[in-house]
């Protein structure tokens, strides 16, 4: 290997005559020497058609330059990684990652961002399409396709989802993206129809029903009442707050997974200039009331008091590896940092144990004083258990006994939207702007958590990225801004990383299940027996129990469900919290005790599915039998399954799976004020932020049905404890039951008032206030559903594809068709990646974690999503608002089941741990003969 | 992230000033092309350099030109969609463009290099999450008792990572040549030598020293009646680094294989070049059989780990597919 010395000379003369010129960015303003560190720079870019000339420091990222210092808070940070899109900016008409540029690297040239495109045709297929839910994603979906309109006018399916796979959409399996994008090529300019054409697959809006009649506003598809702020970059989440003198946050976070904070020095970091405050343990001892829960019982307020397990703010002993240990307040986000490194914190490291079943036996180490089984609502340590009959004659009777044990993994919200926290103090008032679903149940938790009245408090959401669970109540985030606030005495703003929000919020409960299951040799039930053990992490923040047990007919059954302490990141609320996992659990049980049957899975669940709740009580409405009927026919069951599973020759395997669900639609208490002016125009207040299901329109439909005024005569105003009353919080799937209850009571005296005195006249106006608590009498309420499945697994690359997915629903009376049809897509495809790829991987030696993030957890993309065609069966039970039942949860929840029954029947091989990876499957079937 | 300073180089000679008046202040360095990878270790502060050298503002390294011999030279910095794009690239040299497109997202190929692309850190979970270990100063491997599902079941030890490149199999496959650049001048390395096996140093994947670059590839003239392809298993459809992946290069001769070139991803510390499968098709017919035997060859002597062995069966169905599919008739 020569070697020899460069001269300028030789070099250019080297580089000869290009035989391709690569798409090259104007020059780069090269700089003549390098500035000390900390020092700013000036540079001259053109954003969205402008000059901006300013100020950055090297280490500023784009995003942070648009964001922070030039106002254009329509591009967003999801993960500041590069691993999910949200940040997608036009770099000289280019897609790339702003948070993954240096600003400085933009001198001299052109980006675009959302706020540049105006009034933009593809923003209006958007719209139509009701691509967008929480909206948190769009600007870099908007982006990533503008780009390849630019190039490609009339792009294809395929073209826009190769164009779009590096922008991850948590909300909406992808489908309505890809096909506004190609609708925008279709229909270049000028105003179209609303009608969702649907590329390939033959979706109409109309919802196949039945038997229930027509309504003037309600049930027609209606885009939603903030699609075009989400589309234009507009929608101010948590994280656009600027404040002035805002100061930014960063917490400290354990590497322990279980250690006694021996000592803390914040000396160095405190001394460091721009630092305003630091916070621990040592000075702050907020509880966090809603952080730890006997029992897991989210929304009783009494038993967070006596709860014994107590959660503060910062704990100590620290049990997870991400526990909040220190905070710091300063004047930006990088000297925050630099901070947190300041800190020294001496650490006793204790013993530690991460798995539920260990976590049982003797001589695990204790977690809590009591033992690591969690504590029930009476503080007592027993587990969750459920009976009826008596198992031991059920298996007694039986013709076959069948016993198995299924495992499904941690699992993460994996929500957008990372979570963020703006508090500022105005004398004693505190005022957050957090991304909660539930104001008024944040605004209650801070009040209770820091001493001070709930007037003194107001909570403000006005757009959230989605959280499927993890941002009702208030989080620690909440708690340790207000804090930092107070003793800085200045408007905070804490932002969590992406990998914080992985292990320093929660996710789903992983869980270990033993079913006994006997029958007759008919198939007929007899006895089920569930034992299951669910990882709480340390804190008990939700039942943990597993659900699915409720879903059969039969005479006698058993569950004994440990929620178990561990030192893991916590687990709380997603998605159906206790059900897909035991959904799965138990329909892969079932689907696989039919199979040594020689039964048709089908003909199994319609001779063993639920038909009145616990066997006893009727259900309000029912039509589990034509969810599951319908659904066989029109996905074509008998052609696509496969009698024999794993028949099929040679690598490449086909088979289909099905799953049903019963879910919670049961009515409760919420509250909605209607007020009136003289002009006849209407405001709907309701304590919703709208988390990405569409709840304001949804608000807003059922008000204008019932005053029988069109949707354009009202306001919704929502989001600011301030100005909007009680609800229920946007989780468990009861907002448009229990809200929109209260907007059709409220909405009913106000109509009343207006019968008895006219409308009102000048300044006057007319206010009807309702807070119902409904509830229903001697029967249960439930929502039913079916999910078919076809996948095809290669069996050598243990690739699995989801070729067909069929998701049918009886949401009682569909409120918007539009927002309804995304809202099913989304959870499905959610429930694909639970059970084909998203865990939480976790290091034992060290307790530590080691696939947070999006690239870690292998989130879906646009090329992963199949096309989800969806069918809603309506009833109208009397019940709720026009009959509607709940629907948020609905389709996550059967999901991983139809798949996993699917991947059954194509390999022959029972795939009992979630997730299905390809390390498993190729696992499982190397070795087996492979007939080509 | 921590404090540092950027430089802009005028060109590759401002860029090893740059190099020797940091060394000279004491100063660390790191030197990037596109950028994105490096920023994400330094936001972890997997690394924290002084100086961060961004190679992006020279001009005309970005580009493919004619070689003399017949050949191609590529600029090291060239990003990855220029690359997949570049019409000599798909039509000559087709391996290198499927694996260039086939790296991450869209909007990391509008930046991404390849020169940052083949000199990528490993993304092994116990190195991203900031464990100290062998290729941070540290002294081991934790995965070799922990969880070493995506780890290497060739060429291990003591270190077990897989490297992360695409580019790098088609480049060994290819027979490129690197040139390398740095302070104390320039040197041209054949790609099957460029990478290092743990064996010789944990601590680095390459034999490139401080402050060198990776300036330019050059692949020789592509001869006749060759084809090529880059086949990756990867989980989800975008971003994920390969679990398996096959860059195969078969000359042939109507329908007899006259050489090939088979080189692994995935699987090694390095990329990892298969000369006996390479050797077992020269001469023969790739049928189906052939294709087989081929798979079974290329996993004799793995090794795999107490979570990777799945890596053996997929492997062997990586070669023999990717094989099959190569020269398959219609």
């Amino acid at each position: 290997m020569a070697t020899r010395r460069v001269s300028r000379r030789q070099f250019l003369e080297g580089t000869g005559t290009a035989l391709t010129v690569a798409a090259v960015a104007p020059a780069l303003r090269a700089q003549p020497s390098p500035s000390a560190p900390g020092t700013r720079t000036s540079i001259t870019l053109t954003v969205n058609g402008s000059k901006r000339t300013l100020e950055v420091e090297d280490r500023w990222t784009l995003v942070e330059a648009l964001r922070d210092h030039i106002g254009l808070t329509g591009t967003k940070i999801g993960c500041d990684r590069g691993e999910c899109g949200a940040c997608t900016v036009l770099l000289d008409g280019k897609p790339v990652y702003s948070c993954s540029q240096l600003a400085i690297w933009a001198d001299g040239r052109a980006v675009q961002t959302v706020e540049g495109l105006l009034n933009d045709p593809l923003q209006r297929e958007f719209v139509a399409h009701d691509a967008p839910q929480c909206g948190y994603c769009t600007s870099g979906q908007l982006m990533s396709a503008k780009a390849l309109l630019n190039t490609t006018p009339h792009p294809t399916a395929d073209q826009a989802r190769a164009a779009m796979t590096g922008n991850i959409c948590r909300c909406s399996g992808y489908n309505h993206y890809v096909d506004a994008v190609v609708a925008a090529g279709n229909n270049a300019g000028g105003p179209r129809a609303f009608q969702a054409s649907g590329s390939g697959s033959a979706e109409s809006l109309a919802v196949q029903t039945s038997t229930i009649g027509a309504l003037t506003t309600i049930g027609h598809a209606t885009h939603r009442i903030d699609a075009v702020e989400r589309t234009t970059g507009k929608a101010t989440y948590s994280g656009d707050v600027m404040l002035p003198g805002m100061l930014y946050a960063r917490v400290l976070r354990s590497p322990h997974p279980h250690a006694r904070i021996v000592r803390i020095d914040a000396s160095k970091a405190l001394a460091l200039p721009g630092v305003k405050a630091v916070v621990s343990n040592e000075n702050c001892k907020v509880v966090w009331g809603a952080g730890s829960i006997s029992g897991g019982a989210q929304y009783n307020e009494e038993i967070k008091k006596i709860t014994k397990h107590r959660r503060y703010a910062f704990n100590n002993p620290v049990r997870f590896v991400g526990e909040p240990v220190a905070a710091v307040a300063a004047v930006d986000r990088h000297t925050a940092e630099e901070a947190l490194q300041l800190i020294a914190v001496d650490y006793e490291p204790l013993p530690f144990v991460l798995d539920p079943e260990e976590a049982l036996k003797p001589g695990a180490p204790q977690i809590w004083p009591e033992g690591n089984l969690s504590p029930n609502a009476r503080n007592e340590n027993v587990p969750i258990g459920a009976k009826r009959g008596n198992v031991d004659d059920g298996f007694a009777a039986s013709d076959r006994v069948f016993e198995d044990r299924y495992s499904t993994s941690f699992v993460h919200n994996a929500q957008m939207e990372p979570r963020v926290c703006v508090a500022a103090w105005d004398a004693d008032k505190l005022t957050v702007y957090t991304p909660t679903g539930g104001v008024a149940n944040c605004r209650t938790d801070m009040a209770r958590d820091l001493g001070i009245p709930p007037e003194k408090v107001r909570v403000v959401c006005r757009y959230m990225g989605g959280n499927f669970g993890n941002k009702n109540q208030n989080q620690d985030a909440d708690l340790i801004a207000a804090v930092l606030a107070k003793n800085a005495g200045a408007p905070v703003k804490l932002e969590l990383s992406r990998k914080e929000d992985f292990i320093g919020v929660h996710g789903r409960w992983p869980t270990a299940q033993y079913y006994k299951v006997g029958v007759k040799s008919d198939g007929t039930l007899q006895a089920i027996q569930l034992r299951g053990y669910s990882g709480m992490g340390p804190y008990r923040k939700n039942t943990g129990n597993i659900a699915g047990v409720e879903l059969y007919q039969c005479p006698h059954i058993e569950t004994s469900i440990s929620p178990v302490y561990t030192n893991r990141t916590v687990s709380a609320n997603f998605r159906g919290p206790e059900f897909p996992q035991g959904f799965f659990g138990i329909q892969s049980m079932m689907d696989d005790v039919a199979a040594k049957l020689n039964m048709d899975p089908v003909e199994f669940i319609l001779k063993n599915m639920t038909r009145k709740a616990g066997d006893q009580t009727p259900y309000t409405s029912y039509s589990l039998d034509e969810c599951i009927r319908r659904g066989a026919e029109a996905f074509e069951w008998k052609k696509r399954w496969r009698s024999r599973p794993g028949s099929d020759s040679g690598p490449i395997k086909r088979g289909a799976g099905v799953s049903f669900m019963a879910f919670r639609a049961g009515l409760g208490r919420s509250s909605a004020v209607i007020r009136v002016d003289a002009k006849g125009r209407y405001a709907v207040h309701v304590g919703v932020t709208d988390v990405g299901g569409g709840a304001k329109t949804t608000m807003g439909l059922i008000a204008a049905e019932e005053l029988g005024v069109p949707l354009s005569q009202l306001d919704v105003v929502w989001g600011d404890t301030d100005r909007c009353p009680y609800s229920v919080g946007e989780s468990g799937s009861r907002t448009t039951i229990m809200t929109g209850y209260a907007v059709v009571e409220a909405a009913r005296d106000l109509k009343k008032q207006i019968a008895e005195k006219g409308l009102p006249t000048g300044d006057n106006v007319l206010i009807a206030s309702a807070n119902p608590n409904p509830t229903v009498q001697g029967k249960v309420r439930s929502t039913f559903g079916a999910h078919f499945v076809e996948v095809e697994v290669d069996a050598e690359l243990g690739r699995v594809r989801v070729t067909k997915y069929l998701a049918v629903h009886d949401c009682g009376r569909i409120m918007n068709p539009l927002t309804a049809r995304s809202q099913i897509k989304g959870g499905a495809t959610m429930g694909i990646g639970m059970a084909l790829h998203e865990d939480l991987v976790y290091d034992r030696r060290s307790g530590s974690p080691l696939s947070a993030g999006y690239y870690g957890a292998r989130v879906a993309t646009h090329r992963d999503a199949p096309e989800i065609e969806v069918i809603f069966i309506e009833s109208d039970d009397g019940l709720g608002p026009f009959g509607a039942k709940s629907m948020g949860e609905s389709s996550k929840v059967p999901s991983p089941a139809a798949v996993a029954n699917a991947v059954f029947n194509a390999i022959g091989v029972r795939m009992k741990d979630l997730p299905i990876t390809r390390e498993k499957i190729v696992a499982a079937l190397a070795g087996r003969e492979v007939r080509a | 992230m921590r404090a540092f300073t950027n430089a802009s180089p005028r060109d590759v000679s401002h860029a090893m000033t740059l190099v020797t008046d940091a060394r000279k202040a004491n100063r660390t360095v790191a030197l990037a092309g596109g950028g994105s990878d490096l920023l994400g270790m330094m936001k972890e502060r997997l690394v924290t350099p002084d100086v961060f050298i961004s190679l992006k503002s020279i001009q005309g390294l970005d580009q493919v030109k004619p070689a003399p011999g017949g050949g191609v030279t590529i600029g090291g910095l060239i990003t990855l969609d220029a690359l997949a794009h570049a019409a000599v690239i798909r039509e000559r040299y087709t391996v290198l463009a499927e694996a260039a497109e086939s790296v991450a997202t869209p909007q990391i190929r509008n930046v991404g290099t390849l020169a940052g692309n083949i000199c990528q850190r490993p993304w092994c979970w116990y190195y991203r999450n900031g464990f100290k270990c062998l290729k941070n100063g540290g002294n081991t491997c934790y995965s070799v008792t922990g969880e070493n599902e995506f780890h290497a079941i060739f060429g291990g030890g003591p270190s077990y990572i897989v490297h992360p490149s695409d580019t790098a199999p088609a480049l060994v496959a290819l027979d490129a040549t690197f040139r390398i650049v740095g302070p104390a001048g320039e040197r041209n390395v054949p790609a099957g030598e460029f990478f290092t096996l743990p064996a010789a140093d944990a601590s680095r994947e390459n034999v490139l020293k401080d402050g060198e670059m990776l300036a330019s590839i050059t692949l020789p003239s592509a001869r006749k009646n060759v084809r090529s392809t880059y086949h990756k298993v990867l989980d989800r459809e975008a971003w994920t680094h390969a679990v398996v992946s096959a860059a195969i290069l078969l000359e042939m001769e109507k329908d007899t294989c006259r050489s090939a070139r088979v080189v692994l991803g995935g699987v090694a510390p390095i990329p990892w070049r298969l000369p006996e499968v390479e050797k077992l098709l020269v001469g023969q017919r790739v049928t189906p059989d052939m294709a087989a035997k081929a798979g079974e060859a290329a996993v004799s002597g793995a090794r795999p780990l107490a979570k990777n062995g799945y890596k053996v069966p997929l492997t062997r169905a990586v070669v023999a597919r990717t094989l099959s599919g190569m020269t398959r008739e219609g």
